[in-house]
């Protein structure tokens, strides 16, 4: 079991212009290709939604929940939490049930074409016109934030926001952080910096 | 619903309102408030394409307006196999065009690239920013079907005869001073919608392009021994402001337009992937002679400063008889975007400006409104860095650094440049037997009839 709290990306609505460039970016660090849009192989698939209501518009992702009521629920336990990567989705276990995609209370789960070493992730289906034969088809599995692990330069949504409106959070970090501006503050050395998270 | 005959448009359905293409529009044109689908202000829209590689507004499988996919593409006019990304701000699709021109045989497909698109277009398969394939760019070319695989930087080098030759007669007669480059459509643009009293002082050249539309039609027609009639002119472009210019009423030489059709890097880049052609893996090889035949001189138009540069070599070799390969001329930055210097040309000293990106012309028009321009010649490319920083560029992932690439594709043509055997566009051997064999002499009656044309009348009808 992991021991410490997970990581998760905080998006910060009052700095959001809803401009999509995280969704953009997520999707490409998803698949191959280069530095163009036009390099990329495939469909784009994001891993966070742009939300809008009214003039409020945000990203909502995955909040890598200590208690991921998506892993609970996994029949096929192929959600999981890990030691430093939040709750990740073992993509050769899903089978596409949606059990997940209900149970997140943040809907930050999908069902998507999933993309793996630049090629869609398939899966084997029975031929209905031949019931002896089988055929492949890319594969709908569960699909959501995974902090572009394995990503050298950290999540790439955090890195592609012109308004700099995400944050790779780390709980432990803010914790600490929270406490010492608490201490500054009760001995009359100043109030909180403020603004960054 | 997208306009089809509007250049450049913003999807009303797919904008989120962010505004951040209107940081990048030289001239103010994208109209909205934050939060709500922006609009085009068409009448001032120089069709430079910034704010579709600004865009990042795309439509994705879980959205609302994803059961319109087919709906949207159709609004769009995009050819059946067209798989892209669908952003709201974007340019108008001609691959379907050009694909049933190169169905058509009863024609002769003729295509030209632009310098920038060989310095670009390697991005579209996944290589790295400034990795040149002017080679692999030919032989594309070739695969997808185009019968004579030719190229503009050849009829830049016959800009480059024409245009000193002028920029020579204007500084003997004093008229129309300063001179102002033609080859940049959104420039060219720009001054007929907002600065139309300064129109005298454009060069009455028509742009690159458009030159090489009218030689294949003409001279390249003869060559292949059909009549214009039976030439489809196709161009590939950094630029989506080309698309307007080919479709100019006064860009008709032979009583069809030069240009019959103008696609961008990307859209080349889609219907090669479309086809199945893997540029990186076709061999290099050459553009055809004549018109394909190309100096370092015209090479470097795609990057702003090139043109300067290249007419400099020129006007050097003839008023001094001092064959450079380099003019040495070195232009200082003055303010932002703005680079001068002077130079000693046919006797008399010479103020040059070169002006890189649209919006830092304003204080120098001005001057030259007042009466006040202590320069002779400016040189003005629309996008900051010029042809290889269009609008018809490979659109850049958010958090790739935009200015590298951009510096990337600059160096990658000056590369190309220092690697050519020829580098002034005069000792090009396929421009001198151009002169020699068919239009005589830069400025005489057939360049005339060609290569110019006047700006600011009826045509420049904006939609």
């Amino acid at each position: 079991m992991p021991t410490r709290l997970s990581p998760f990306i905080l998006a910060t609505a009052a700095k959001c212009i809803g401009c999509r460039a995280c969704e953009l970016a997520c999707s490409a660090a998803h698949m191959q290709g280069g530095v163009s849009v036009g390099s990329l192989s495939g469909p784009l698939s994001p891993r966070l939604y742009l939300m809008r209501v009214g003039d409020i518009c945000v990203p909502v992702g995955c909040r890598h929940c200590e208690d991921a009521p998506c892993a609970a629920v996994c029949p096929n336990a192929a959600i999981y939490r890990t030691e430093n990567d939040g709750v990740q989705v073992d993509e050769n276990r899903c089978v596409g049930c949606k059990t997940c995609l209900m149970a997140c209370p943040m809907g930050a789960m999908e069902i998507a074409q999933i993309w793996k070493h630049g090629k869609p992730a398939m899966r084997r289906v029975v031929d209905p016109s031949n019931p002896e034969d089988l055929q492949f088809e890319p594969a709908l599995l569960a699909s959501k934030c995974d902090l572009c692990r394995g990503r050298e330069a950290g999540p790439a949504c955090v890195q592609a926001c012109p308004e700099k409106a995400l944050d790779l959070v780390d709980p432990v970090k803010i914790k600490k952080r929270r406490n010492l501006e608490a201490a500054l503050a009760l001995s009359g050395a100043g109030a909180r910096a403020g603004g960054e998270i | 619903m997208t306009d089809l005959h509007q250049i450049v448009s913003i999807d009303p359905k797919l904008c989120t309102g962010c505004r951040r293409c209107a940081e990048v529009c030289p001239v103010d044109a994208v109209i909205g408030e934050q939060n709500k689908a922006q609009t085009i202000d068409t009448s001032r829209c120089v069709m430079c394409g910034q704010c579709v590689l600004r865009c990042s507004a795309f439509l994705t499988p879980f959205d609302d307006q994803a059961e319109n996919i087919a709906q949207i593409r159709m609004e769009r006019g995009l050819p059946e196999d067209d798989r892209s990304i669908l952003f709201a701000a974007h340019f108008r699709n001609d691959c379907g065009k050009v694909a049933q021109m190169l169905a058509d045989k009863s024609k002769i497909s003729m295509v030209q690239c632009a310098p920038a698109v060989r310095a670009s277009i390697a991005e579209e398969f996944g290589l790295a920013p400034g990795t040149l394939t002017p080679g692999q760019l030919a032989a594309a070319l070739r695969r997808l079907g185009f019968d004579f695989v030719y190229d503009t930087i050849f009829a830049a080098d016959v800009t480059i005869m024409e245009e000193s030759s002028e920029l020579l007669e204007r500084l003997e007669s004093n008229e129309n001073m300063p001179m102002f480059t033609s080859c940049c459509p959104g420039w060219v643009n720009h001054l007929e919608t907002a600065w139309p009293d300064l129109l005298s002082h454009l060069s009455s050249c028509k742009s690159p392009q458009q030159m090489a539309g009218a030689l294949f039609k003409t001279y390249g027609a003869e060559i292949a021994g059909k009549s214009s009639g039976h030439i489809a002119s196709v161009s590939v472009m950094p630029c989506t402001a080309k698309k307007f210019e080919a479709g100019r009423p006064e860009m008709q030489t032979t009583g069809t337009p030069d240009v019959d059709a103008v696609i961008t890097v990307t859209e080349l880049a889609g219907m090669l992937k479309n086809k199945g052609i893997f540029l990186e893996q076709l061999p290099e090889e050459d553009f055809d002679t004549p018109l394909g035949l190309y100096s370092g001189a015209g090479t470097i138009f795609g990057a702003s400063g090139g043109v300067m540069e290249a007419a400099l070599r020129t006007a050097i070799a003839v008023t001094t008889g001092n064959e450079v390969s380099e003019s040495g001329v070195v232009f200082n930055k003055t303010d932002e975007g703005v680079f001068r210097a002077s130079m000693e040309v046919a006797g008399r000293k010479v103020q040059a400006v070169i002006v890189s990106g649209l919006a830092n012309a304003a204080k120098l028009l001005d001057e030259v409104r007042a009466g006040k321009a202590d320069f002779d010649f400016m040189e003005v490319m629309c996008c900051s860095g010029g042809c290889v920083a269009g609008g018809g560029q490979p659109k850049l992932l958010p958090g790739i650094d935009i200015e590298d690439a951009i510096l990337r594709r600059r160096q990658s043509l000056h590369n190309h440049d220092k690697e050519l055997p020829i580098r002034a566009s005069h000792r090009n051997p396929s421009v001198k037997a151009l002169y020699e064999n068919y239009l005589e002499k830069p400025l005489g009656h057939l360049s005339h009839k060609l290569l110019h044309t006047s700006y600011g009348n009826k045509s420049g009808g904006h939609e």
